[in-house]
């Protein structure tokens, strides 16, 4: 009676549905998803028991286990002495997200001017003047139609990568935080400036502070975009990285490893993300 | 104290003596580009002299140019003709001449209730690097203690000090905004429209206030307002402005009056039949002819027919 009445107060508009409900129905999907798999999988398999498209619960563990543990093929075998723990380091898996994680962080790092040069537009009107518009055309840009130019500039390694992330994502960052700093009210530079700011302390001390929360969570808005970028240039030109191991493995119908490297890319962007969030919280208090 | 010593310490920020400090408007239109082509005149040639400890409240309907003429005065917006100038130096820019407290957005939403009285100051104590030194940490005690003094005279408690505007009330904000803009001792003190958004009883407790800290310091005060009582009761002079008709060659200011000043509590004053008088003389003259389309005339020789208290000082 109780849970019909829970069930029932979800559809309330005004309901205040009970922590150990919404708890539960937020892994509702996490869990329909997963039965819906198996239930295919297994129903392919009976029909097929050689089938690589869906494999099986076990075959996924097997999978993780490999990607995990075994060294990519291209490098030199362990030792037959070695360690889990060389094992796991020397790992596909570990190998991978450490030359992915690399090149997503440098990116991430060359995007903070990005944030700089938009608090600028917005609150300097010569730097608006000269930069608003270039930055309105080359946003327009689809970034994936420079990546033969990146190749021939910056080679076929790192860099290439990095800076087609960089263009990708930096002019929406540019002009969301020009917006953002845009929609500061005019009373709070105003008053600023009767406070004995000087032009520094308006746009870093009152402007950059106040749009610091909304610029993280377009910093994590863009998390996927980031990803979709380097994805990009992992797939089409690249010795290691996730989305390299799965372009490798989509060639031999691998999706034992690929499926497993979704669900890590996933969970890894999930969990920055949620640090990302975590941390706005804790540095501003007040948003 | 504390100021005191950061005007010593800060040479070349020195706040301006109060005594020297006026506004001055001199023949003031302001034109506005409309959207679809042509121009529309808010001011126009408006002269205005406003002396060294002067509160005058701005009074006047929607779209008379309050608002603009507070923002010229502050260094926002420029006139298309004539000149503006406070303490004899015309306006340029914004600056810390002018205190301000707007309606909205007073407070800097990322600093708690301290830090946003404190911001001011510090700014004008030293810059950036100067808060790496000793002196300045010593500076910020002192000034501390001088801001939460003046935060409880405003009515708030020391648990206040530490939380972030959102977590107070409009009225509250208010307070804080005022003493925000009251400790930097600013010679001229601006406020547009500040006590309109909040609840009858705050806003009364607030005047009161007002007209306390302004008695104590006498700053020059320009205070725009569309509410008569509380221009009446706060200022020792009302500027009465009309929207400019277009091809009228005459000036916005409909009435310049002074205001008999007394002692007396403000809520008392806001009984007296003196008081209520005035508040309708000013509304007959001020806005019944301009709400048929009339425009006054010589409503300035009405004003002053006016009978003061006998008790008034001015």
């Amino acid at each position: 009676m109780s849970a019909m009445s829970g069930l029932l107060e979800l559809a309330d508009i005004q309901g205040r549905p009970k922590r150990v409900w919404t708890q539960t129905l937020s892994w509702v999907l996490f869990a329909l998803g997963v039965a819906v798999y198996l239930q295919f999988s297994i129903a392919r398999h009976r029909e097929n028991p050689d089938d690589r498209v869906m494999p099986t619960g076990a075959q996924l563990m097997a999978g993780i286990h490999s990607a995990v543990m075994d060294q990519p093929e291209e490098d030199d075998p362990l030792e037959d002495g070695a360690s889990t723990w060389q094992r796991v380091t020397h790992g596909m898996l570990w190998k991978d997200t450490v030359a992915s994680g690399e090149r997503f962080g440098i990116s991430l790092l060359l995007l903070a001017p990005a944030i700089l040069l938009g608090l600028h537009m917005a609150v300097f009107p010569l730097a608006e003047s000269v930069f608003l518009r270039f930055f309105l055309f080359f946003d327009k840009i689809v970034a994936l139609s420079l990546l033969p130019i990146l190749f021939i500039v910056f080679g076929i390694d790192q860099w290439s990568k990095i800076m087609l992330m960089v263009i990708g994502v930096g002019p929406t960052l540019v002009l969301d935080t020009y917006n953002l700093a845009k929609a500061v009210p005019r009373e709070q530079v105003v008053k600023a400036f009767t406070l004995k700011s000087s032009n520094l302390d308006v746009a870093y001390r009152v402007v950059l502070k106040q749009i610091f929360p909304q610029v993280l969570n377009s910093v994590r808005l863009n998390l996927k975009p980031l990803a979709l970028f380097l994805f990009a240039g992992e797939m089409i030109a690249s010795t290691d990285g996730l989305a390299y191991r799965i372009a490798l493995m989509r060639r031999h119908m691998g999706m034992d490893i690929i499926l497993p490297y979704l669900l890590w890319v996933a969970l890894l962007l999930f969990v920055l993300d949620g640090a990302l969030r975590l941390a706005n919280r804790r540095l501003n208090p007040w948003y | 104290m504390v100021l005191r010593a950061m005007e010593r310490r800060t040479k070349t920020r020195v706040m301006p003596k109060q005594a020297e400090t006026e506004i001055t408007l001199r023949d003031v239109t302001v034109r506005y580009k409309m959207a679809g082509g042509g121009t529309k005149t808010v001011l126009h040639r408006l002269n205005a002299e406003i002396r060294a400890g002067e509160f005058v409240a701005v009074l006047g309907e929607t779209g008379c140019g309050k608002s603009t003429l507070l923002r010229m005065v502050l260094g926002q917006e420029f006139p298309s003709d004539g000149a503006v100038t406070v303490d004899g130096k015309p306006v340029t820019r914004i600056d810390a001449r002018c205190g301000y407290v707007p309606q909205k957005y007073a407070l800097f939403p990322d600093r708690t209730v301290m830090q946003n009285v404190l911001y001011g100051p510090e700014n004008a104590f030293c810059g950036w690097m100067g808060r790496l030194l000793p002196r300045f940490w010593r500076f910020r005690r002192e000034l501390r203690a001088e801001a939460a003094q003046l935060l409880l005279r405003m009515g708030l408690k020391a648990a206040d000090f530490g939380k972030y505007p959102m977590q107070l009330s409009g009225g509250m904000q208010q307070r804080v905004a005022i003493a925000q803009a009251l400790l930097m001792r600013p010679p001229v003190l601006l406020m547009d429209e500040a006590f309109s958004a909040l609840d009858p009883l705050t806003r009364s407790s607030l005047q009161q206030q007002m007209k306390d800290l302004w008695m104590e310091t006498k700053p020059t005060v320009l205070f725009v307002t569309h509410n008569t009582s509380e221009a009446l009761l706060l200022a020792t002079r009302v500027l009465v402005l009309k929207p400019h008709v277009e091809g009228e060659t005459e000036s916005n200011v409909l009435m310049d009056m002074q205001v008999p000043h007394t002692n007396e509590p403000l809520a008392v004053r806001k009984r007296t039949r003196e008081f209520e008088q005035l508040r309708e003389h000013v509304k007959q003259c001020a806005f019944r002819e301009t709400e048929t389309g009339l425009i006054a005339g010589a409503t300035t020789a009405q004003v002053q027919e006016m009978p003061r208290r006998g008790d008034a000082a001015e």
